[in-house]
C-alpha cells in the first residue's frame, strides 16, 4: 500500500516503548538522491524535531511508532533547522522543470510507508515518477522536463 | 514547437540551482554578442526586495537552460566573478547593445529598428532573432540569418527576411521550426 504526504500530515507519533504521544508529524524531508524519505519533523515552530527515517519502526493509517524518544533530535545544522522550520516540505512547493519552465505546485507526494521510497510527485492531477526528481530546496522542486 | 522569449522578459528571472532547489540569484542584465549571434552570459542581481547587484556573472556555457519561468544551473559554483571571466563577459565593449540598430537589407532598405533579442527557450541562450520596431509602425521578429553584418549601428541582413517578418513570437518559434526541418536540424 501507498502512503500520500498530504494524508500523513498531522498523524500522531507515538513511542513504541512507552506508548506516549510524542507530538504530531508536521513535515516529511526527503533525500533526493537516494530517492527516499530522510526524516520526519515531529511539531512545530522552536519545537519542532526531527526523526532519521530508520528510527520510524512503523508508519502506519494511523500513528507513526518510533522506538522511544531518544529518536527525537534536535537540528543540528543549517539544513536541519531548514527542514524544521518546514522550508524544504515539498507540499505546496512550486515545481520547475530542469529547463525552467514552471510545471505548477507540488500537491502530494506518494512512498512506500514500509521502506521510505518515494513512488511519485503529484502535480495536480498528474503524476510525475520519482525518478524525474532532480532536486528539492526551500525555493523549488526540480523535476525533469516532461516529454509531451 | 520552439517557444521564444524576448532578452527583456529574461531579466528578472530566478536563477536556480537543479539539484539544490534554491534560488541563488537573479537575472540582471543579458550579455548579447552580436557577433557570436549568441547570449554570452548574463550579470546578476541578489535575490529579493531591494537587493543590490552580485559580483558574480554567469556564462553561457555553465547555464543548464533559460527557461520561461528561471534560469536553470546545476549549482552555485557555476557563479563566477566578473573579472576573472572571458572579456566578452566580464568587460563587454561598450557599443555593442545592439538595441536601437537600424536592420538593413543587403538592397539596402530599411525594416526597421532593434527592439530586442530572441532567446531560444530552453537552450542555454542561443538567439534565433530579433523583436524590431517595423519601418512601416508595429512590433515585428525576424530570424537571424545565418551569417550578418554587424556594426555598432547597424545590422545587414538578406533581402529574403522581408519575407519573414513575423507578428508574434509563436509565428517566428514556427518559422525557425520550419527552416530547421528543411536544413535537417533536430
Amino acid at each position: 500500500m501507498s502512503e500520500r504526504f498530504a494524508a500523513a500530515s498531522g498523524r500522531t507519533v507515538i513511542s513504541r516503548t512507552s506508548a506516549e504521544e510524542l507530538g504530531k508529524l508536521a513535515h516529511i524531508v526527503i533525500d533526493v538522491k537516494r530517492g527516499q524519505v530522510a526524516s520526519l519533523v515531529v511539531g512545530k515552530g522552536r519545537k519542532a524535531l526531527l526523526i532519521a527515517w530508520e528510527q520510524v519502526t512503523g508508519f502506519g493509517p494511523d500513528a507513526v511508532m518510533i522506538a522511544d524518544e531518544t529518536a527525537l533530535q534536535e537540528p543540528r545544522d543549517d539544513r536541519e533547522q531548514a527542514a524544521a522550520d518546514g522550508k524544504l516540505d515539498l507540499l505546496g512547493k512550486r515545481a520547475l522543470s530542469d529547463t525552467g519552465n514552471d510545471l505548477g505546485t507540488v500537491t502530494d507526494v506518494v512512498f512506500d510507508p514500509d521502506t521510505g521510497v518515494i513512488e511519485s510527485i503529484m502535480l495536480g492531477d498528474r503524476g510525475e515518477p520519482a525518478a524525474s526528481l532532480l532536486g528539492a530546496g526551500s525555493f523549488a522542486v526540480i523535476v525533469r522536463e516532461p516529454a509531451n | 514547437m520552439s517557444v521564444l522569449v524576448t532578452g527583456s522578459a529574461i531579466r528578472g528571472l530566478p536563477v536556480v540551482t537543479i539539484a539544490g532547489g534554491e534560488d541563488v540569484a537573479e537575472v540582471r542584465d543579458v550579455i548579447y554578442s552580436p557577433e557570436a549571434g549568441r547570449v554570452v552570459g548574463l550579470t546578476l542581481n541578489k535575490r529579493g526586495f531591494l537587493a543590490g547587484r552580485r559580483r558574480e556573472v554567469l556564462s553561457a556555457e555553465t547555464i543548464r537552460a533559460i527557461g520561461r519561468d528561471a534560469v536553470m544551473i546545476d549549482d552555485e559554483s557555476s557563479l563566477i566573478l566578473a573579472e576573472s571571466s572571458p572579456a566578452d563577459l566580464g568587460t563587454p565593449p561598450s557599443g555593442r547593445d545592439v538595441t536601437g540598430d537600424e536592420v538593413l537589407t543587403e538592397g539596402g532598405a530599411s525594416l526597421g529598428q532593434v527592439r530586442d533579442i530572441v532567446v531560444l527557450v530552453g537552450s542555454n541562450g542561443a538567439v534565433v532573432g530579433y523583436e524590431i520596431d517595423t519601418a512601416t509602425g508595429g512590433i515585428g521578429y525576424i530570424p537571424v540569418p545565418s551569417q550578418l553584418a554587424v556594426s555598432g549601428s547597424a545590422l545587414v541582413v538578406p533581402d529574403t527576411t522581408r519575407q519573414f517578418i513575423e507578428d508574434d513570437l509563436a509565428g517566428l518559434g514556427a518559422a525557425v521550426d520550419e527552416s530547421r526541418s528543411k536544413l535537417g536540424l533536430p
